[in-house]
């Protein structure tokens, strides 16, 4: 299980789920935020946090949001750092 | 009929919804695993499902575990009590894989039919009320949902139809309904870099320098040390430099955690710990001091029942519930003079202040000036051991 951060994040990134997460799994994917499936530990405090709701668990990501998902699950995080809060 | 005072199972189930919830607002409970919110505000509309929070997930949390080892009459007895108070069609207890030999004993009363066990994976999740429900039914609390004033707020178990505790304040809530006792203590780990895993129950509001010492740590000579108030993913810096400065024992401590200044908790995510031989120790009557808060987070201050100079004993009551917002009851965590009451702290025995800051303070008011903060009469552990 992993939460998945989509479409509401880009032009927002708002950094106040960067904040929350416990185990740094936040990354700063240029556009918008995303968790790294790998790292997160299902503990859902980003979700309430999130002021445009962007975050869904994976199980409930709507149908035309799916492509965040696969590219959470796809993407190469070595390549980036993990983001920072600046709120 | 709501007064604090001991009472036999089937007393305590025929006491009404408001009765209870009174009891325990009066006893001060709070949500001891972390968050801290009235217990007595989530029972007010009581629901039909309760589940116990028993998946105490930081690395090095004992506290819990060990609790449900002692006190398994004691949950029991408050888990028949509150299905009939509340009228629960269900309560579960939420439990970690891993811990299913821990919890043998409860798993055999389930059959009893009072509870049942749901076994949730290990995955660490914070002990998080709503990724518990996720594990542990079939149920998910909404991610938000519009109030009726138009506005949007993120999901809640009672949305679902679900009340969340954790074990401890389970405990605190038998305690108050059985034993007529009111919350003065808190149980935690002491735990960390250079020192072997403790856990104690201590009275509220104790000095942490004071707990460290009693732990074997030589607090004046280890400012290489950072003490955290929580584990290694989740707290709130208590100490940042031990020997410098000082922080108090807070109603949801869960741990006191050693590293090296500058280190990062989560550095110490994997580490593992086992439960200590001797169990948990008991610290009430053994501490020279404390500040015990009268509000704090979201709760409104209690009106304070005592001024400087009155001699309290232990579960003096000390503090009355505010009448609007959330507050509760507060109770003298060990017994002495009260030294202060000022910024909705009340201090007893000269407050959780080190010795040597109290003798400093001793010194520097002798030369006129307000009376000192250390000269309290120490507290006499064996009046402690009898009162309780």
């Amino acid at each position: 299980m992993t939460y998945v951060i989509t479409e509401a994040c880009i032009g927002t990134k708002n950094t106040a789920c960067v904040g929350v997460c416990p185990v740094d799994c936040i990354y700063d994917a240029g556009d918008h935020f995303m968790i790294n499936p790998e790292e997160c530990i299902d503990c859902s405090m980003c979700m309430p946090e999130c002021p445009v709701e962007a975050i869904y668990p994976d199980d409930e990501v709507p149908e035309d949001m799916r492509h965040f998902t696969t590219k959470a699950a796809e993407f190469d995080y070595s390549s980036i750092a993990p983001g920072v809060e600046s709120n | 009929m709501t007064g604090m005072k001991q009472r036999r199972l089937e007393e305590v189930k025929a006491l009404s919804v408001e009765e209870a919830v009174e009891i325990m607002r009066q006893a001060g409970i709070v949500g001891a695993g972390g968050g801290g919110f009235p217990t007595y505000v989530k029972y007010k509309a009581p629901q039909p499902c309760l589940i116990v929070n028993a998946t105490e997930s930081e690395p090095g949390y004992w506290g819990d575990k060990l609790l449900h080892k002692e006190h398994l009459e004691e949950f029991l007895q408050v888990f028949e009590a509150m299905k009939t108070i509340f009228g629960f069609e269900r309560i579960s207890m939420g439990v970690h894989e891993k811990d299913r030999e821990w919890f043998a004993d409860y798993q055999e009363h389930a059959s009893d039919g009072v509870y049942d066990i749901r076994y949730v994976p290990d995955t660490y999740a914070l002990g998080e009320e709503k990724t518990l429900i996720k594990h542990a039914t079939d149920t998910r609390v909404p991610r938000f949902l519009e109030t009726p004033d138009g506005t949007r707020r993120p999901g809640m178990p009672l949305d679902v139809g679900i009340i969340v505790n954790n074990t401890e304040t389970l405990l605190n809530v038998y305690n108050a309904l059985f034993l007529g006792k009111p919350l003065t203590t808190k149980f935690f780990s002491v735990y960390g870099e250079e020192m072997k895993l403790k856990v104690y129950e201590a009275p509220i509001g104790a000095s942490v320098s004071e707990i460290l010492r009693i732990a074997g740590i030589d607090v004046e000579d280890s400012g290489h040390l950072s003490v955290t108030d929580g584990g290694p993913y989740l707290h709130d810096m208590a100490i940042e430099e031990l020997g410098n400065g000082d922080a108090y024992v807070r109603r949801m401590t869960n741990s006191l955690f050693l590293l090296p200044r500058g280190r990062q908790g989560k550095e110490y995510a994997d580490i593992t710990t086992d439960p200590p031989k001797e169990g948990i120790v008991s610290l009430v009557g053994k501490i020279s001091g404390v500040n015990l808060p009268l509000g704090g987070g979201l709760l409104k201050p209690a009106t304070p029942l005592v001024s400087e100079g009155d001699e309290v004993e232990y579960e003096h009551k000390i503090g009355e519930p505010a009448e609007e917002g959330f507050s509760i009851g507060v109770w003298a965590s060990m017994g002495g003079a009260i030294s202060s009451v000022e910024n909705d702290i009340v201090a007893i025995a000269g407050g959780a202040i080190p010795q040597e800051e109290a003798e400093a303070e001793a010194e520097a008011s002798s030369a006129g000036g307000a009376p000192p903060r250390g000269e309290a009469e120490p507290f006499q552990e064996a009046e402690a051991e009898t009162s309780r």
